[in-house]
């Protein structure tokens, strides 16, 4: 009971500071206290006039933060629909028609599960300098294999159930079956995948903008404690710098992830690894 | 006869075989595809694949350029390519880093070891600790102590490894100056070593060990209910004695599963945290590679990479055939 409690307390919590992040970033311009491209004097400490001080262009942080919200939750929730749009199709495919079909893709989404992901989107995103849209293809293009298995054993389940047979008998296409019958029973397995397919992209475009493989028009968090790391903010201990768009990076995966886990639990479906 | 049957394993049956086959065929394939990428990317990429190979600090002449064109053999039909590839592939060969001005594999070569030692003690260490720990928070799950350990562990898992690389090193090393704050030694000492590699593989560990905490936590929890566990109670053993004789092994076949796959996950992490403690690996190798545009570089340290990854892919599959014998066997 301590436990149900729990978890209910830190959903809220959860939804909460998400729902934190997405005033950020769907309202920055009335937010933050200066516009995206103002300047001012560099390398400043934290005062009255700017509360976390300014980066070495001169741009006020706490402003650089509130926009940085909106890439990161662009990138994370984008990916992460075209992953769930591939891995179900993917999964529905394989478990409703099952045989040669089935093993092909299994086959093929284990190859996908074992090619590793950060070094493969590093040398991608090396070759194309990529901006925001190719940022979630290649994530989103990469990350469906763990819905893709979920969706299959969840298809095997539900295609042997009286209304999936009914349906088949009257002769309803594969398709139609699919969307109206199989989809809805299995979205409380996806919905959980989504959301910890929407923490994962949003760590590894953090990774990429570490990298200085991100969006070279917006400044994302990663993207701000890379210039923080190589433009000297880091060795000089200006922790006002490099703090918090890490630490917002953390909150905002952890939040997105928290309310994952919580749904996963809330439908009682323990999806184990293997 | 027919008890003796399933005690003493025999010639493998045709079920086992066909499992085997399937795992053989999905890490044949893997490598494959492994290849087909490297070899598809520079060729399918915007931009002349000469000047990619090249990079941009490097200036030749249109002759030159039709001269390395012909001495790679790009002006060759591309299945030409494909198996001469391969062939380069089979011999060790990965390319020649017109930036570094050296072969790609030997240049790897000389810095994956140090990346090796470093990740790979993390990853043992991150799993044992993440085993023994998820088992012990997974036995009680509703203490305090064990859901803070759960949260604390969440929050790790979702921290970007090189952000918990400079927060550890502007603590320790800068703050309170325990640590040395770059390179791998000093002088070539085991003491030197390890007094540098400390934090580093502190920060990876946590970040490996937080990861399979959560994964054998889920698996020692619908472990725990089932009859062999009430069994051992029916014995009379107490709790932890049921936990590290019997429910450990199987419980952690999950963790296993995971730290494979995971390798090339906590691997990358691994990278990040060498860039950020400027150690001289893999990963300040591919983030100078990244900012010079290094793309033979890049490309062979992917395959690399992704090979070690099918590697540890392999390990697994044999450590869960030993821990688990339904596998072995070939029942389940």
């Amino acid at each position: 009971m301590r436990a149900m409690d729990a978890l209910k307390s830190t959903n809220r919590g959860a939804m909460a500071l998400l729902a934190v992040f997405l005033c950020m970033a769907a309202f920055p311009s009335l937010i933050a206290p200066y516009g995206p491209s103002e300047r001012s004097m560099p390398y400043q400490a934290p005062g009255p006039e700017h509360i976390l001080g300014t980066t070495n262009m001169g741009n006020d942080i706490l402003s650089e933060l509130i926009y940085g919200a909106r890439i990161s939750l662009l990138v994370g929730f984008a990916s992460a629909l075209m992953a769930t749009g591939i891995g179900l199709a993917v999964g529905l495919t394989a478990g409703y028609f099952r045989g040669a079909l089935d093993e092909v893709l299994m086959a093929f989404t284990d190859v996908v599960l074992i090619i590793p992901k950060i070094p493969l989107i590093i040398i991608l995103a090396a070759f194309l300098r990529p901006g925001v849209g190719i940022l979630i293809l290649v994530l989103g293009a990469l990350s469906w294999e763990s819905i893709a298995r979920v969706v299959r054993s969840k298809t095997l389940q539900v295609r042997e159930t009286g209304f999936v047979m009914s349906a088949r008998c009257m002769g309803f296409p594969p398709l139609r079956i699919m969307a109206s019958d199989i989809v809805p029973n299995i979205v409380h397995v996806v919905l959980p995948k989504f959301m910890l397919a929407t923490a994962a992209a949003m760590i590894s475009e953090a990774s990429l903008s570490f990298l200085g493989l991100g969006d070279p028009s917006m400044e994302s968090w990663g993207a701000m404690v890379s210039s923080a790391f190589t433009k000297g903010g880091f060795i000089r201990e200006m922790w006002w710098w490099y703090l918090p768009p890490g630490i917002c990076i953390t909150l905002c995966v952890l939040s997105v992830a928290a309310i994952g886990f919580a749904f996963e639990a809330g439908e009682g479906t323990t999806v184990r690894v293997e | 006869m027919l008890s003796c049957r399933s005690w003493i394993p025999g010639p493998p049956g045709g079920e086992e075989i066909h499992r085997a086959g399937r795992k053989v065929l999905r890490y044949v394939l893997s490598v494959c595809a492994i290849i087909a990428i490297n070899f598809a990317l520079p060729r399918l990429m915007p931009g002349d694949p000469v000047m990619n190979l090249i990079g941009e600090d490097a200036m030749v002449t249109p002759a030159q350029l039709a001269e390395i064109r012909a001495k790679i053999g790009l002006d060759r039909p591309v299945t030409v390519q494909f198996v001469s590839c391969l062939g380069d592939l089979l011999c060790g060969d990965l390319g020649y880093s017109f930036h570094l001005h050296g072969p790609v594999a030997g240049i790897l070569w000389s810095r994956m070891s140090w990346t090796l030692l470093f990740a790979g003690t993390a990853i043992v260490l991150g799993a044992l600790i993440g085993i023994i720990a998820g088992a012990l928070s997974g036995w009680k799950p509703e203490t305090r102590r064990s859901r803070a350990v759960t949260c604390a562990a969440m929050a790790v898992s979702c921290t970007p490894p090189y952000f918990l690389a400079m927060l550890f090193l502007a603590f320790f090393a800068f703050r309170l100056g325990l640590f040395p704050a770059k390179g791998y030694y000093d002088v070539l000492t085991a003491g030197s070593v390890v007094h540098h590699l400390l934090l580093p593989v502190a920060v990876l560990t946590l970040f490996a060990a937080s990861r399979n905490l959560l994964v054998m936590r889920g698996s020692v929890v619908q472990e725990k209910n089932s009859h062999y566990a009430l069994y051992a109670r029916a014995k009379g053993l107490f709790g932890r004695q049921i936990l590290f004789r019997h429910l450990l092994r199987n419980a952690s076949l999950p963790v296993i599963t995971l730290v494979a796959l995971d390798f090339g996950f906590i691997f990358s992490g691994a990278l990040f945290i060498e860039i950020v403690f400027s150690l001289n690996g893999m990963g300040t190798l591919i983030y100078d590679a990244i900012l010079a545009r290094d793309y033979p570089l890049l490309q062979g340290a992917f395959l690399v990479i992704a090979l070690l990854v099918v590697t540890a892919n392999i390990i697994a599959d044999l450590l869960y055939g030993a821990l688990d014998p339904r596998v072995r066997e070939g029942g389940v």
